[in-house]
């Protein structure tokens, strides 16, 4: 076999390991804040969302963000949406899949809760729990109890689902002939997209044009290593495997050192997604939307990968959940919600155990998570029978 | 990096299910109790169309000591094959 092939197919085609990939992740979303700002996913959602009520007359007020191609939030979207898609399409994975119909519900309903429970925790399992940790906030592991605890009881609900309602008819419509052109087509409009936006007039051009880059970077990773943060936490639970779990929590700790040396330097503000959800917002927000994201088998970054790949239900997951999270977000500001502490309390850590403290702590923290399930993985003591 | 395995040509399953659009965790968990209900060394068949499955019905067996035979290619979808173990 040639190099050349051989190097397409272990970049293009073969599944990454997850290992690799939450390295890669760590290494992608601390260079992203050394950029412009932290790595987000439910920001640009609710700004779309914000955008069609506003233009279907719900709401009064202009949204304050552009929706589409000049703001931050935004494009990390569509950069991680046009990276996962460049990564299925020249990996032939590129298809649109249509799920049998209960998918629909469990979609339209997983879409609610975790657009109440981003709101509650001020950001989906990325902002509200990944970027929390890794920006040293306290609010990060402790929506990961919350999520831990949603988790197990939609595994749960799974179960009881999959006795009383068998589901079959689903199929895919293929593009496996095209896809790896398309991919070509895509990576392409990437490299002018990015080279228009360094180019341009805009205000901050080229800040947008490195975060489409980069959150398309973050996009192929994921997809490629199907990086899935619903997967780390369920499978310890649902069958012992505990691979993915894992590499979460290697890339944690490795892009919390990372955004700790920014912080600590003055590079960003300190303040920079630490969010007032100690403990309550934070807790049952996690829970809600721990719930949510399994029965939708993706959370705010995996829904999206797996959107670019073509899956249906993920599609209309992305758009629920977008919309309550904008309708939420909306009622929380008539009420001051979020301005008189009813989530909670903002807590930068290093504030209260240093800079070390705060990094040891983190590090503790994921150290006795990878024990436990890595001996879990052989003893399946918390695997939930069938 | 895993490289896919070829079923071979053959094969004759005992039991099939159809995971056909859906995604991840349904096809597993489908999978999962299929092969409840069959004897060791007797096949199943998993129809599907999520590339996930590709890591995650090989990883599975490997875990719960049963044997994966390989997948093959159909017409917009994959045939896995999973023979139960004992």
């Amino acid at each position: 076999m040639s190099a050349w092939k051989r190097a397409y197919e272990n970049l293009c085609t073969k599944h990454w390991s997850p290992m690799l990939g939450g390295i890669l992740l760590a290494f992608l979303v601390v260079l992203l804040e050394a950029w412009y700002r932290p790595w987000g996913i439910v920001g640009g959602l609710r700004n779309w969302a914000d955008w069609f009520f506003y233009t279907i007359g719900l709401y009064d007020e202009e949204p304050a963000l552009h929706p589409l191609w000049s703001s931050t939030s935004s494009i990390l979207d569509i950069g991680l949406i046009w990276g996962a898609f460049i990564s299925a399409a020249l990996g032939r994975e590129f298809g649109i899949r249509i799920p049998p119909k209960i998918e629909f519900v469990k979609a339209v309903v997983a879409g609610i809760l975790m657009g109440i429970g981003a709101s509650l925790a001020m950001g989906c399992n990325v902002g509200g729990f990944y970027m929390a940790v890794n920006n040293l906030s306290a609010n990060g592991f402790v929506m990961l109890i919350g999520l831990i605890f949603g988790v197990i009881l939609a595994i749960k609900y799974l179960y009881w689902e999959l006795e009383r309602f068998p589901s079959s008819g689903g199929f895919e419509i293929s593009f496996h002939k095209i896809n790896p052109f398309l991919g070509i087509i895509a990576l392409i409009g990437l490299l002018i997209a990015t080279k228009a936006y360094f180019g341009s007039d805009l205000d901050r051009g080229e800040i947008l044009g490195g975060c489409l880059i980069l959150a398309a970077g973050i996009g192929y990773v994921m997809h490629r290593s199907r990086f899935c943060m619903v997967n780390a936490l369920r499978e310890p639970f649902m069958t012992g495997d505990a691979e993915m779990g894992k590499a979460l929590t290697v890339s944690l700790i490795l892009s919390a050192v990372g955004i700790a040396i920014l912080k600590y330097n003055g590079i960003r503000p300190e303040s920079a997604y630490v969010t007032p959800t100690f403990v309550q917002g934070a807790l049952i927000g996690g829970f809600i939307f721990g719930f949510g994201m399994t029965v939708a088998g993706g959370c705010g970054s995996g829904s999206l990968w797996r959107v670019a790949e073509g899956q249906v239900k993920l599609v209309i997951v992305a758009i629920v959940f977008a919309l309550t999270n904008s309708l939420v977000r909306h009622f929380f500001a008539e009420y001051e919600v979020i301005e008189n502490g009813y989530l909670g309390k903002a807590i930068f850590m290093p504030e209260y155990l240093g800079y070390a403290g705060t990094l040891l702590l983190i590090a503790l923290v994921v150290l006795v998570w990878y024990i436990v399930i890595d001996w879990n993985e052989d003893s399946n003591k918390l695997v939930l029978e069938m | 990096m895993s490289d896919i395995k070829i079923a071979p040509d053959d094969i004759k399953p005992d039991m099939t299910i159809d995971c056909k659009g859906l995604s991840c965790p349904m096809p597993l968990l489908k999978t999962k109790k299929a092969i409840q209900k069959l004897q060791p060394g007797q096949i199943l068949e998993v129809l599907g169309t999520d590339p996930g499955s590709r890591n995650d019905i090989p990883g599975w067996c490997e875990r719960a000591g049963h044997e994966y035979l390989g997948e093959k290619q159909d017409q917009g979808f994959i045939r896995f094959y999973v023979k139960k173990g004992a």
